[in-house]
């Protein structure tokens, strides 16, 4: 028999499916003819090689468009009600926001007493004169007390955001791998601008400037991760277009 | 009958497009838990039907890639996938794995997207050229040269759309011939040969190549 004779067998033996005795013959065959040996070795390169193929991952937004499909069409039920422990920490989020908030709020109350002049009594006085109402801490204190207080409402900030940020990496799994990048990047900008605010509050603790620039990346932080756990819970839902637009709204930000 | 003799006949019958019992053949069935996530996916659950997606999309887009040639259409088609298989989800019988009947719907929606890319009409199956003149061809073989996987992709498109399917199937996604045959609607013994006959051509492709 010539070489051409044993070409499939030789595929067969690659593949492992040769019967023991022809496996055995085209064995003492092998031994024998060097263009056979190569044409295996080929075949068994070719077969190594296309095993090793990547298996690239499907982009991420085909799963969000299936899903947005199969609800246009009417052909997946609603999704269930949030279960107890969801519930719970929804609220707790809700309470965390509603905190951040009114501590924000307040801040804007605090500011201009730190826009006039803060070393004079005059400025700090001038808490009473625009109307604070009585029984708040401002009102008539010295600067120390203004800024004790700015401390203690970035405290509470810090709590709300905190978290925050604990309900959002707990749920970071639904999103795609791009997305949960893209805010963590965002997120860090924020924490940057954060740092280089205190450290400016640290050199200059009367700078109004700096003082501003911290809170209002407070806030944006807490926009962001309350965005963040909406767009997650779209996700969760399959509403593509619900999680479209508030992506859009992320990205102008 | 003489080693010639068997060799026309495989090729011969490298040319039918269907064997009526190739899917039963496959005989693996679906497992329970396939079977109880196939009844949630058709009760409505969205959440189940992506715990299926989740679980195959990999393995069907890789498919689709490289049959369709291009992860534009390969996207497209996963989606058409997913969303034909949720239409027909009642047609799961569980008689063969889910993951089989998986490849079986994708497969079929990639042969048929390039048949009317290339507007001709359907084989399952390539009569590609001659074995013995893909053999004379590239008797040198491949020894001395460096072969890397963009080389084998990009050779792999070049081969015609049946036996690249089953190439892909067996070669690249790890399949055994009688679950190729059973996507593929062929023999098990056509599935060999159109897995030879690529690698055939591969060969002869590697080689022109250098």
């Amino acid at each position: 028999m010539g070489c051409a004779g044993y070409r499939q067998a030789i595929q067969e033996l690659v593949d492992g499916t040769l019967a023991p005795i022809r496996a055995a013959e085209l064995d003492r065959h092998l031994d024998r003819c060097a263009g056979c040996r190569a044409f295996e070795a080929d075949i068994r390169r070719i077969r190594d090689l296309a095993a090793s193929l990547d298996h690239p991952a499907p982009p991420d937004g085909v799963w969000l468009q299936i899903a947005g499909r199969l609800r246009q069409e009417g052909r997946v039920r609603p999704p269930p009600p949030l279960d107890r422990s969801r519930q719970s920490r929804y609220a707790i989020l809700g309470i965390a926001a509603a905190l951040v908030a009114a501590v924000g709020a307040s801040l804007v109350l605090l500011l201009p007493f730190l826009r006039s002049d803060p070393s004079t009594e005059a400025g700090a006085g001038g808490a009473a004169q625009q109307g604070v109402p009585a029984g708040n801490a401002a009102a008539g204190e010295p600067v120390q007390g203004i800024e004790d207080h700015f401390r203690i409402a970035e405290q509470h900030m810090q709590a709300g955001i905190a978290k925050l940020e604990e309900a959002a990496r707990a749920d970071e799994t639904v999103m795609d791998p791009q997305t949960a990048a893209m805010l963590r990047k965002n997120l860090e900008l924020i924490d940057l601008a954060i740092a280089e605010s205190r450290a400016a509050l640290k050199s200059e603790p009367q700078s109004i400037v700096a003082r501003d620039s911290l809170f209002s990346a407070l806030r944006r932080k807490v926009a962001l991760l309350q965005d963040t756990i909406a767009l997650m819970n779209e996700m969760r839902k399959g509403d593509a277009a619900g999680a479209a637009q508030i992506m859009e709204g992320l990205n102008k930000s | 009958m003489d080693r010639a003799g068997q060799r026309e006949s495989t090729m011969a019958t490298s040319k039918l497009t269907v064997h009526p019992s190739a899917a039963r053949a496959a005989g693996v069935p679906a497992r329970q838990d396939d079977l109880a996530l196939v009844e949630r996916c058709r009760r409505g659950d969205l959440g189940a039907f992506e715990e299926l997606y989740r679980a195959h999309a990999g393995r069907l887009y890789s498919v689709a890639l490289r049959l369709a040639g291009n992860a534009a259409d390969a996207e497209d088609l996963l989606q058409e996938i997913f969303l034909a298989a949720h239409r027909k989800l009642e047609t799961f019988r569980g008689e063969s794995a889910l993951g089989t009947w998986l490849y079986r719907l994708a497969t079929n929606l990639c042969l048929d997207h390039l048949r009317s890319r290339a507007g001709r009409s359907s084989q399952v199956t390539d009569s590609i050229e001659d074995e013995a003149a893909l053999l004379d061809r590239s008797s040198g073989g491949l020894a001395d040269r460096t072969v890397s996987r963009m080389d084998l992709e990009r050779a792999l498109a070049r081969l015609p759309d049946g036996c690249r399917a089953a190439f892909v199937l067996h070669d690249v996604e790890g399949l055994e011939h009688r679950e190729v045959a059973a996507i593929l609607g062929i023999a098990e013994g056509t599935s060999k040969s159109q897995v030879h006959k690529a690698r055939l051509k591969l060969r002869a492709l590697l080689q022109a190549r250098s």
